[in-house]
């Protein structure tokens, strides 16, 4: 049964064409390291430099989000320094395309101020992203984002379809958040 | 200061900055969690530096495979660091290395050299030394 259970798990993931799924409590060494995994299977599969580039950063980019956004963390005691936040990432091809899924916990009072970020990011056009990107690239950090408006820039400009994200909520304090990216 | 010397980590690129020489190098990777603990010594050194050096030769190489976009955020302020200096008399050059077929870094250099009006940036697409 125990076989039998986790193939057919397997299986579903292989369906969908996931190349790998993470979820769980991510940290920069853990990104680190499925970055790693990530480049050297694209590599190996000869896929064009700029591709691989591509793919590359928007998966930092979503996982270094979930780092530091994720609404749902554990912190070390008093000193320490250890913090870990929840979520999930997802690779893989689906009609010859990269796509990457990322998905955390976001605290309700974010929500409505991420999701008029990505319906801006969504609405505009490549030449307007690059524009926009460009013009963030000399503004001072906004203090309350913590650079997250150049990040989710870069993703939708690294984009070969227009982002698709939602929202479901969980309580009255959390949505769960899921941006999906196709290369 | 004669040098400063920072090697890279796995997420932090490697610093060679040869002061008395007039030749700055930075290259690899950046994509670490908080770009101003990698790139605080990167200014705070260049500062004062750049301040003494009006009238000099200064060639800064830069050959990076990838950087996240608080990375780049960073290079931006650098760059318009070095145009300020540039523009009170350093004479400075800026090599943005790339592999002919990376069109992301590229296009990175012709973004960030836009609005530089007083150092002179080369694009340069040449095959990467030999990792």
């Amino acid at each position: 049964m125990l076989a039998r259970h986790y193939r057919s798990f397997k299986h579903v993931l292989d369906e969908e064409g996931i190349i790998f799924s993470f979820s769980g409590y991510l940290s920069e060494s853990i990104l680190y390291s499925l970055g790693e995994a990530l480049r050297q299977k694209m590599t190996l599969e000869e896929t064009n430099v700029t591709t691989v580039k591509k793919v590359f950063s928007v998966f930092i980019e979503q996982s270094q989000n979930i780092i530091r956004y994720s609404a749902d963390k554990v912190t070390g005691p008093d000193g320490a320094n250890i913090e870990l936040s929840s979520g999930m990432v997802t690779i893989g091809t689906q009609d010859g395309k990269f796509f990457i899924v990322c998905a955390n916990m976001v605290r309700q009072e974010d929500v409505a101020r991420l999701r008029g970020r990505l319906e801006l990011l969504k609405g505009m056009g490549r030449e307007q992203i690059k524009a926009y990107y460009k013009e963030q690239l000399r503004e001072a950090p906004d203090e309350n984002s913590r650079g997250a408006t150049i990040g989710l820039i870069e993703i939708a400009r690294r984009a070969s379809e227009p982002i698709e994200f939602d929202f479901d909520p969980v309580d009255e304090h959390v949505s769960f958040f899921c941006l999906k990216v196709s290369i | 200061m004669d040098k400063l010397h920072i090697p890279a980590t796995e997420r932090s690129p490697e610093v060679d900055f040869d002061f008395a020489a007039g030749i700055l190098r930075l290259s690899g990777e950046s994509y670490p969690e908080d770009a101003s603990r990698v790139f605080g010594p990167i200014f705070g050194a260049l500062d004062p530096f750049l301040a003494g050096a009006a009238g000099r030769d200064i060639r800064f190489d830069i050959e990076m495979i990838y950087f996240n976009s608080s990375s780049a955020k960073a290079l931006m302020n650098l760059f318009q660091m070095l145009d300020r200096a540039a523009a009170s008399g350093v004479r400075l050059v800026v090599n943005w290395r790339f592999a002919p077929d990376d069109e992301t870094l590229r296009e990175f250099g012709e973004d960030f050299s836009e609005d530089l009006e007083h150092l002179a940036f080369n694009l340069v697409a040449a095959d990467a030394a030999a990792e």
